[in-house]
């Protein structure tokens, strides 16, 4: 298996978080290899902020560092989805957050899971930041790619103890998302 | 073993501390600052120093001070740093003091684009100190590489008392990767040869039968000097042609005469490539990329890949495109090793690919040149 992953949105809804709890989860709890390249710009809202993952179980499949056609796409906002959507697949599988995004392209294929991951944050949870953990649950719940458990002891790890159980809540409140 | 998952930079600092650091001396530059940062965090807790240092210029003579006092020593930094310390490269090599110095490349010239990567400083790097030498210098095209590379250059360094470039480039410096860590005993650390014979008898620059000669350092009771005009065995100038030859060929030869220890490269299909691309560091990811995709089409390319960049392994390189009609030499610059690949490979038709890119040539840039020539 070898699966491209492309996630972008506005720099602050926490684009890199899911790119580098996905990366620790299947690197070192799942026996996965993982290249995962970042861009962001300076200011620390706004602004576009993208990470371009590559998962794969055979390490010779990781080759070019970057995201070419994305099999599996997380879209946290309107104008990156604009941006970027010609890097994903027309048959890949796309997530995106209808808090911010409204319109999709019409002439694509793309199978599209959707939920208002900020709105849900919000609402469920009292703190829209991790509106990010809530879309990775629904990408890992429909998709199976890496075992939740694995992607919990990425959170464990990445975001410290203080935030730990709340990103773990919203992880787990988008797993659930259409179950 | 463990499994971590790390950038390229952090992964060079991980290695240091594992193959042994115990002086870091720096000053931060984009986009080489997290190593710095890492061990700033690390080393202390593990017995070692962290200092920064006013420029470029001081922090490479603190190191050369530091690994005369015995220590593993080491400093990083880009091309604007790089051009300040080639002074003091010299000295290294002069004075056979063993250090890493991890070279992070990024846009130039001059200031450039601090954050994005490119493969300009090839030459400056093997060429930038003056006199004559060979400088052994590594490049990794990935995380673990990065890892790797860097044990084995400081393994190099103690092994030949000579300074070991690390290249890598803003690129690999900030992907995350999985690596796998090993540490000793599972991965052997080479530590500097010390003086087998009595101190009134110890030569500081007389070399054993690989042509390198054992180290004392300060406060182990020999007699040290360190000497960067003309020196005899003892360390004493001398200006005559009979020791600046004697010193200057035994520089150059305990490199080239030891090159199998140092060797290093990878192959990909080369085995039956009516062509083969040569590519190092990050640009060679997508060379790589662009050659598993042609193979699945049928054409029959191959991967050509120095990790030791200098001095290059000419055998390996002749060995590795025997067959080729064509070759094919892919850079994140105007095409400039390709200087180096066409001086070894006289009769093979050399095509430069130069590509430009301030992240990475994309496997379809370099097709979009390939496809012309196949």
């Amino acid at each position: 298996m070898r699966y491209e992953l492309l996630i972008a949105g506005r720099g602050g809804q926490g684009i890199l978080l899911i790119g580098r709890v996905l990366g620790v989860a299947a690197s070192k709890y799942s026996n996965l290899y993982v290249t995962c390249s970042e861009s962001y710009v300076a200011e620390t809202r706004g602004g576009d902020s993208r990470a371009d993952l590559i998962i794969s179980n055979n390490e010779e499949e990781l080759d070019f560092i970057k995201v070419r056609k994305a099999d599996i796409a997380i879209f946290m906002h309107q104008a990156q989805l604009v941006k970027f959507s010609s890097l994903v697949k027309s048959n890949g599988t796309v997530y995106v957050d209808e808090t911010y995004v409204s319109e999709l392209p019409s002439n694509v294929g793309w199978r599209v899971l959707r939920a208002s991951y900020t709105k849900l944050a919000e609402r469920e949870i009292g703190n829209i930041r991790v509106a990010n953990m809530v879309a990775l649950g629904h990408l890992i719940g429909t998709t199976k790619l890496i075992n939740p458990e694995a992607v919990e002891m990425a959170i464990d790890e990445v975001v410290g103890e203080e935030w730990s159980e709340l990103n773990k809540k919203a992880f787990r409140l988008g797993l659930n998302i259409g179950v | 073993m463990r499994l971590e998952y790390l950038t390229g930079n952090h992964a060079i600092a991980e290695a240091a501390i594992i193959a042994g650091l115990k002086f870091y001396a720096g000053y931060p530059i984009t986009p080489s600052t997290e190593i710095f940062e890492y061990l700033a965090s690390k080393l202390p807790t593990k017995g070692g120093v962290v200092l920064q240092f006013e420029d470029e210029i001081a922090s490479i003579n603190a190191v050369i001070g530091a690994s005369w006092a015995g220590a593993k020593a080491m400093t990083a930094t880009s091309g604007p740093g790089f051009s300040l310390m080639v002074e003091a490269l010299s000295l290294a090599i002069m004075t056979e003091t063993p250090l890493v110095l991890a070279y992070v490349m990024r846009a130039g010239p001059s200031t450039g684009i601090a954050t994005k990567a490119g493969q300009y400083d090839v030459m400056q790097v093997r060429w930038a100190a003056h006199g004559n030498y060979e400088l052994v210098v590594y490049a990794p095209w990935s995380v673990q590489e990065c890892l790797d590379l860097t044990i084995k250059a400081f393994n190099v360094s103690e092994m030949l008392r000579v300074p070991v470039i690390l290249l890598s480039d803003a690129t690999l410096a900030h992907i995350w990767e999985r690596v796998v860590i090993r540490e000793p005993p599972e991965v052997s650390i080479v530590n500097r040869k010390k003086p087998k014979v009595p101190r009134d008898k110890y030569k500081p620059y007389e070399p054993e039968e690989d042509l390198v000669p054992p180290m004392a350092c300060f406060g182990e009771g020999y007699r040290v000097l360190v000497e960067s005009l003309t020196h005899d065995e003892r360390g004493y100038y001398k200006a005559t042609n009979e020791v600046q030859r004697r010193l200057v060929w035994r520089l150059v030869n305990k490199v080239l005469k030891n090159k199998h220890l140092i060797s290093d490269s990878a192959t990909y299909l080369v085995d039956d490539a009516d062509y083969v691309l040569i590519a190092y560091g990050s640009t060679a990811r997508s060379a790589y990329a662009l050659i598993r995709e042609l193979r699945s089409k049928g054409i029959k390319v191959g991967l050509y890949r120095p990790k030791l960049l200098w001095p290059l392994d000419e055998e390996m390189l002749i060995n590795s495109t025997i067959k080729a009609k064509k070759v094919f030499v892919v850079e994140n610059n105007v095409g400039v090793y390709v200087r180096e690949i066409s001086r070894v490979l006289r009769n093979k038709e050399v095509i430069s690919i130069p590509i430009i890119d301030i992240e990475v040539p994309t496997p379809d840039e370099i097709f979009e040149v390939m496809k012309e020539w196949i």
